[in-house]
Order: structure tokens, then C-alpha cells, then sequence
């Protein structure tokens, strides 16, 4: 199988702190892979540092045969890497429908056929029922939903999804899960950050653990929930489903 | 046909402004790049066609497009030092850029006459040099100039840059995640933005006849440009529209009344408290007052942009 | 030539206590309202003519007229919190930005209205007088200026560190949140922080009356300088504006003294750009209050 993303040998400093050091891992491409670890242990940053809003003091991130690093974010997305925020990030002044033909213009700048696929995205979210709402005025599950909607209008061969499930109900976490599989079986490559045990298990094939901005385990799930280093330094706060 | 000289020139004043405030409008409502010195294009466009009128004869028809593309060439440097700032301190530096500009021109004496300036040398009725004995037919130039603003926005508004902009003007962090290339947008938006406004430069100074550096690089157009957008509605097709219908002829109904030497502080301190006002009670201006009618409209254009409900409220900038 | 320079540092320092007090206005509001606030130098403004017309109606010196510019503009300055800047705190730059600048507009012309376009100055018994140390010549009327500058700036400094309300406004500058979930009251503090805010700036007004000529867009100089300086001197951070201040007024007494006297505009920009270009968080790279 081709890999989809290759990280190596990752780093980057803040001042004195040490945010992500010597990083390295891969994805296969049509994996999910679970990216966990402690808060603080660099997963957003290395999220970051991929995806082109920082840049790295070492280290190489290559998707699908093509160097990262250097890249701007919006290069990145071109490139077919897709993120969403921890923290929603809709533009709010416009609807839902507008928010996601943003996503669906990178690839085809003709408004009438952004609009096609941005509704498609919509509806695979399940928020077609608020294609008209001004962004700003949903609820923040939503908001998430919309999150997804937008990175997926871009047509990204790769996801990266930050703290998807934060917050979110029993159900709620279900459906989410649902969702995921679902992006995986048409063959989407994901990596996902999330501290919820219960979607980890159900949807990672592969799972990397980071604490104080290194990798400190890698492996299947049975194998990192077997791993005394991983239990020692955390597995699955705040969720614990 | 109006004939009253005085109406005429109030609906020109109109026109014009509400021409300047939807180039304004561009950049610094759909964008939000919130700008105090376009009156630096307005001197660049008026400067242009006035010195090729007078050192080269050339008709300010042409003179009027060689402007704009001056204006929109000025646009790149300015705005690749500008955009490095944020908010408050990126229309600072716009203002800087402005007042700059009105140093330079004031001490180019022998280039540009200086801080005397110059007439336009009154040929009578001549059309083809952009003068025109009858009044109304100014009327016609700015009002054409009004249509082209906004014909250029209403395209810029159904097309994906409308898009793109508003996405830059909410969040441009998450604009780039969806690939837009926030850079090269704002400095397209620019060029078109610097570009319109240096048309405006050339028709007004063609106008009253008369071109200094104190009146082409005037803070008091800066100031107006962004004024008409925001009390009309910011970042809406017709804001600048209304915003001009409502704030000229205010303006020069109160320069007759108090009139005489204390009208220019007058009008700018009712313009601040015109300003004061929106802001506290409707920032989305009078356009987004009329919400219900609006927002039928609005909602035609694919965009959903704004001129609708409450401003947004922004929490703490978040990235996990 | 080493005497001309630092005549030239000297005097710059002087006046740059006074930028600094401007800046520290700036910043304060910055670092707890999150507002940048486009009217600090009108404020600044108001002081100087609160004290010319002192001064030339019941003779009261400039000086000593702190004691009415401060807390009149303390007062102005809860006012403007509680009336205006409240309404706008997380509504997005358009109206932040739009609303100081509106005021900043409005006190100006208002200025001009009342006031006309005239040069005020105030003549006291020291305006002329100079203290010499060694080949340096000190202008006292600046001198004094320099020093209360300095000791305002301390009080500001010890009252942030020392007090409740010192301490809650850093709080609120740091992380609005925590100091929320703390019990800060966001109202007194904000309002406080403003107040004391524009006090400095009318005490700069007042502090500048023996030397400087009161006329109505007298302070967006200061606006510009302060502006600067707060980049500079690291958004939101008392002690870098203090720093900043200072260098700004060396560097134009400097730039004046070597390029020419229209050389303000350049030296400010000049800075500006380098602060961007070489350290863009400013002396204190990022640390609030």
C-alpha cells in the first residue's frame, strides 16, 4: 500500500519549551490512525506544523510523495490535506451553504458547480436542514459538523481531524463514529487527534501516542492499550467512555 | 432634468462618494481590511490625469484609466508593507502611506506645483477632454462611474472571489485551511479596490477645476470613503449607496446653515458622531436596520452576505 | 560631535518620558480592554487645554494643574468605558477600531470649533530656564515633565503589582477567562483601566504646557509615537511602553538632530518597520502586564 503521509524526525521549539521533538511516523494510505497522548503532548502542534501554519525547526512531512514543509497552509489544502480546528472556526457572517462552497471553490471555481458538491457535503454532515442558517448561529456540535463539511468540499485525500468529539453525547459520538467509517470505506486516508477512548477504539487501525512532544509508543490498538509506557503516562482522560 | 445648480451638485457629490465608498467597500467590507488612506489612489488618480492633461495634452478620458492603473500599481507596495500589520495598526499604516504621499507631492515643486497646485485649463464644452459647459452631464460621468463600482461588486459578490473574500474578512486562518491563498487575494482586492478609487481622483478633479495636494491626498476622503460604506451597511452591494444619500446631503445642508470659516471641523465632527452612533447602535448600518426586506435580497445572492441581523461576536482567537 | 549627540540622547529622553506615559495609556487599555484606542493623543489633547485655561484664567501652573487634568480625565475616562467601549468589547475590529477613531475625530473638531486652530501657550517663570551638567544643557520645564513622567509611571507600576485591583487587571490581561472564572469584575476593572488610562495621558497634556503650544490635532503625534512605541514595546506589556516611549523620543531628537527636522513621520515608521521585521512581539516577545 502507498503511504499517505510520511512524518519524520519532526521538531519544533516555542522559546525554551520543546513543543514536538524528533517526530516520526507514518500513514498508510485508507488508514485511520488515532494520534493520542496527554494535554500539552503536542498533537494540535504537530497538526500545525503539518499543515503549514507553523514551520518546523527539523524534520520532513511528506503526503503522498510530496514535501510539506516550507508549504503555506493553503498549499497544503491544495496539495489534498484537509484539517479542522479544535475550536470551530466558521465564517460566521455567511451560511452554512456559503461556508462550505468556500471549501468546494478550491477545486472548481464555477460557483454553480461548488454549490453541487458543497451540498453534498452538507448532507453527509446531516446539516441540510440548515443549509440557509448563518453559521454563527449554530450550536457548536454543528459548528463542528460544519467543520467537516468544509475540509471535505475541498476534496482532501487526507483528513486530519482535531478533538472531533470533544463534548459530544453518547450518541452524538456514535453517529460521529459513523461518519468516520464511513470516509474510510470511500477510501479517505484519516488521522485523527481525540481523547475519547470509545471513538478511538472503534475507528483506528493504528494508533501513535506522544507525551511531552514525543512519540513514546505506536502500534494496533490492542497493542497501545496493553502498553505499561502508554498507561503510565495516559490513556483516555475527559472521555472514558 | 434637474435644473437647480444646487441639487445637481449634491447628486454629484452622491454619486461620486457613493462611487468611492464602493471601491472602499471592496477591500474594507467584504475583506474587513479596514483602511483610512485610500485617499492615497484618489491623489494618484488625480495627479496622473492632470499632469498627462497639462505636460502632454492627453485627454483625461485617458488620463482617467492611466490613473487607475497608477493607483492600482501604488496598491502593490503599499500593500505588501500594510498587510504585514493587523487591524488598528494596518489602518494606521494606510494613513501613514496617505499622508506620505501629500508630503511627497507637496514638495514637488517643479514636477507637480507643489503645495499651490493648479487649475484645469477651462477649454469650455469639451467632451472629449472631460469637460462639459452643462452640469448635468458631470451628472451622467459619475453616475456612470457609480454603475461600473457596482457592477464590478455585484460580479465580485456572485463569483467565488466573493467567497473568498468574506472567508479572509471572518477568519483568515481558516481560510487558508480551505485552501484559499489569503495573500494573493487581499492583494487582488486591492488592485481593483486602489484601481476604482483612482478613477474617482481624476473625475473629481475635472470637476471643480482644481488639483493641490491638500485636496487630492485629503484625510477627510479617506475618512469619507469608509464612512458612507459603514453607516450605509459594510460589506453590502448597496451600503455605500445609502450611506452617500444620507451623509451628503446632511453634510452640505449643514456647511450652508453654519457655513463660513468653522465648516470643515463641522463636517468631520458630524461625521464622528454619525459614525459614534452606528456603531453603537447598528453596526451593521442602515441596510442592516431594514433586515426583513434585505434579506430576501441578499439571500439571492448566493454569498449570504451580510447586511442581515446582529454583528458577529468574536470570542478568544482559538487554535487548540 | 559626542557633545552634540548627547545633547541630542539627552534631550530626547526628556521628551520621551512624556511618550512613554502616552504609550503606557495605549498599552494599559490594550492589555485589559483588548481596544486599541485611536484617541489617546485628543485625550492628551484635552490636558493640555484644561491647563492652558488654567493657567490663563486663574494663573494656576501647569504643573500643579495635574491635580485637576488627572482625575477630570480619570472621570472621562470611566465614561468612556461604561458608555462606549463596553459596547463594542468582542464585536471585531470594524467597531473597535471605528469607534476610538470616530471620538478621536470628533474631540478634534470639536476642539477646532471651540477653540479655533490657534497655538496656545502657557508662559511660566521656568519655561526658559536651564540646569547645565557639565557640556549639557537641561530645559527644566522638561526636566520636570521627565521626572513626574517617571514617578507616575512607578505609582502606575506599583499600583498593578501591589493593589487588588492592580493585580486583577493583569489578571484580565493575561487570560480573560481565568480571571473571570476568579471573581474579577470586568466592569470596575475595565473601567478603572481606562480611567487611569487616559489620566496619564492628561498628565502628559499638562506636563507638556511650559514647553509645548496647545492647538487642536496636537495630539495625534502622540497617537502615532504611541502606537509605535506599544508594537515596540510588546502589546499590552506597562514596562515595555515605559522602555519604548524612551526610545522613541531618543530616536527622533536623534533623527532631527541628524537627518532634518521633518524627520519624525520617518523615524516612526523606520521603527515601526524594524520592530516588525526584526522582533515582531516587541522587547518583551509576547509577555502582557
Amino acid at each position: 500500500m502507498a503511504e499517505a503521509l510520511v512524518v519524520r524526525g519532526l521538531s519544533k521549539r516555542f522559546g525554551g519549551l520543546r513543543a514536538v521533538h524528533d517526530l516520526s511516523f507514518s500513514v498508510q494510505e485508507g488508514q485511520t490512525v488515532a494520534l493520542i497522548g496527554p494535554n500539552g503532548a503536542g498533537k494540535t502542534t504537530s497538526f500545525n506544523l503539518i499543515t503549514g501554519y507553523y514551520r518546523p525547526d527539523a524534520g520532513s512531512a511528506l503526503a503522498f510523495g510530496h514535501e510539506l514543509v516550507g508549504l503555506y497552509p493553503y498549499d497544503v489544502c491544495a496539495r489534498g490535506l484537509a484539517r479542522t480546528f479544535q475550536v470551530a472556526r466558521p465564517f460566521g457572517r455567511m451560511t452554512v451553504l456559503a461556508n462550505v462552497m468556500t471549501g468546494a471553490l478550491l477545486r472548481d471555481k464555477r460557483v454553480a458547480a461548488a454549490r453541487e458538491r458543497a451540498l453534498k457535503a452538507i448532507d453527509f454532515v446531516g446539516l441540510s436542514a440548515k443549509e440557509a442558517s448563518p453559521a454563527r448561529d449554530l450550536s457548536t456540535i454543528d459548528q463542528r459538523r460544519l467543520e467537516v463539511a468544509r475540509a471535505l468540499a475541498t476534496e482532501p485525500r487526507l483528513l486530519l481531524l482535531d478533538e472531533a468529539m470533544a463534548g459530544l453525547n453518547h450518541t452524538e459520538i456514535d453517529q460521529a463514529v459513523g461518519l468516520v467509517r464511513q470516509l474510510s470505506q470511500r477510501g479517505l486516508t484519516i488521522v485523527i487527534v481525540e481523547h475519547v477512548m470509545r471513538a478511538i477504539m472503534a475507528v483506528a487501525q493504528h494508533i501513535v501516542v506522544l507525551d511531552h512532544g514525543q512519540k513514546i509508543a505506536e502500534g494496533s490498538p490492542k497493542e497501545i492499550a496493553a502498553n505499561p509506557e502508554v498507561i503510565r503516562a495516559y490513556l483516555g482522560t475527559g472521555g472514558g467512555h | 432634468m434637474v435644473s437647480n445648480a444646487f441639487a445637481i451638485d449634491i447628486l454629484i457629490r452622491v454619486f461620486l462618494f457613493a462611487f468611492i465608498g464602493v471601491a472602499w467597500n471592496l477591500l474594507g467590507g467584504y475583506a474587513q481590511q479596514l483602511s483610512l488612506g485610500h485617499a492615497a489612489y484618489f491623489g494618484l488618480g488625480a495627479y496622473t490625469s492632470t499632469l498627462l492633461l497639462i505636460r502632454a495634452g492627453v485627454s483625461p478620458w485617458i488620463g482617467m484609466a492611466a490613473g487607475g492603473v497608477v493607483a492600482a500599481a501604488a496598491s502593490l507596495p503599499i500593500g505588501a508593507l500594510c498587510f504585514r500589520l493587523r487591524g488598528p495598526y494596518f489602518a494606521i499604516a494606510t494613513i501613514g502611506t496617505a499622508q506620505t504621499l501629500m508630503l511627497l507631492f507637496l514638495k514637488f515643486r517643479d514636477f507637480a506645483w507643489g503645495a499651490v497646485g493648479t487649475t484645469i485649463p477651462n477649454l469650455g464644452n469639451a467632451p472629449l477632454m472631460m469637460q462639459f459647459t452643462a452640469k448635468a452631464a458631470y451628472y451622467y460621468v459619475a453616475l456612470a462611474l457609480l454603475a461600473l463600482g457596482l457592477a464590478v461588486t455585484s460580479w465580485v459578490e456572485r463569483s467565488w472571489l466573493g467567497y473568498y473574500l468574506v472567508a479572509v474578512g471572518e477568519d483568515q486562518h481558516a481560510a487558508e485551511a480551505v485552501g484559499v491563498n489569503v495573500p494573493r487575494i487581499k492583494r487582488d482586492i486591492y488592485l481593483i479596490s486602489a484601481f476604482l478609487t483612482g478613477l474617482a481622483g481624476t473625475f473629481y478633479t475635472q470637476y471643480i477645476y482644481f488639483i493641490d495636494p491638500n485636496t487630492a491626498f485629503s484625510f477627510n476622503i479617506s475618512v469619507e470613503a469608509a464612512l458612507v460604506s459603514i453607516v450605509g451597511g459594510i460589506g453590502t452591494l448597496w451600503g455605500p449607496v445609502l450611506g452617500a444619500v444620507v451623509l451628503e446631503p446632511a453634510s452640505a445642508l449643514a456647511q450652508s446653515w453654519l457655513g463660513g470659516g468653522a465648516h470643515a471641523g463641522v463636517q468631520l465632527a458630524l461625521y464622528a458622531v454619525i459614525l459614534i452612533a452606528v456603531i453603537l447602535w447598528r453596526p451593521t448600518g442602515l441596510l442592516g436596520a431594514l433586515t426583513a426586506v434585505y434579506a430576501r435580497v441578499v439571500r439571492a445572492a448566493p454569498a449570504g452576505v451580510p447586511g442581515t441581523g446582529r454583528p458577529v461576536r468574536k470570542g478568544l482567537p482559538l487554535d487548540g | 560631535m559626542t557633545a552634540v549627540v548627547a545633547q541630542a540622547v539627552v534631550n530626547g529622553l526628556l521628551i520621551g518620558g512624556i511618550y512613554a506615559l502616552v504609550s503606557i495609556g495605549v498599552t494599559l487599555i490594550f492589555g485589559v480592554v483588548k481596544i486599541v484606542n485611536f484617541a489617546q493623543g485628543e485625550f492628551v489633547m484635552i490636558g493640555m487645554y484644561i491647563s492652558y485655561w488654567l493657567a490663563t484664567l486663574i494663573r494656576l501652573d501647569p504643573v500643579v494643574s495635574l491635580a485637576v487634568s488627572m482625575p477630570a480625565l480619570f472621570v472621562c475616562g470611566v465614561l468612556l468605558q461604561k458608555f462606549m467601549l463596553r459596547r463594542v468589547l468582542g464585536l471585531g475590529d470594524m467597531p473597535q477600531i471605528f469607534l476610538t477613531f470616530a471620538i478621536s475625530l470628533l474631540l478634534m473638531n470639536l476642539a477646532l470649533l471651540l477653540f479655533t486652530a490657534n497655538y496656545r501657550t502657557v508662559q511660566t517663570p521656568y519655561t526658559f530656564s536651564a540646569l547645565r551638567l557639565g557640556p549639557l544643557y537641561l530645559s527644566v520645564p522638561r526636566v520636570i515633565a521627565f521626572v513626574l513622567a517617571m514617578l507616575l509611571s512607578a505609582a502606575l507600576e506599583l499600583f498593578l503589582r501591589t493593589t487588588d485591583l492592580g493585580k486583577a487587571m493583569r489578571a484580565a490581561a493575561q487570560n480573560r477567562d481565568v480571571a473571570m472564572l476568579m471573581g474579577v469584575n470586568p466592569d470596575r476593572v475595565f473601567a478603572v483601566a481606562v480611567g487611569l488610562a487616559l489620566a496619564l495621558a492628561g498628565a502628559a497634556g499638562s506636563l507638556l504646557m511650559p514647553f509645548y503650544p496647545a492647538y487642536p490635532t496636537a495630539g495625534q503625534q502622540f497617537t502615532l509615537f504611541a502606537f509605535v512605541a506599544v508594537v515596540l514595546g510588546t502589546l499590552g506589556n506597562v514596562r515595555g511602553a515605559l522602555i519604548a516611549g524612551l526610545m522613541m523620543g531618543m530616536a527622533e531628537s536623534l533623527g532631527v538632530q541628524f537627518v532634518g527636522a521633518d524627520s519624525g513621520l520617518i523615524v516612526v515608521f523606520g521603527m515601526l518597520l524594524v520592530t516588525l521585521a526584526v522582533r515582531p512581539g516587541g522587547l518583551y516577545g509576547g509577555q502582557t502586564l
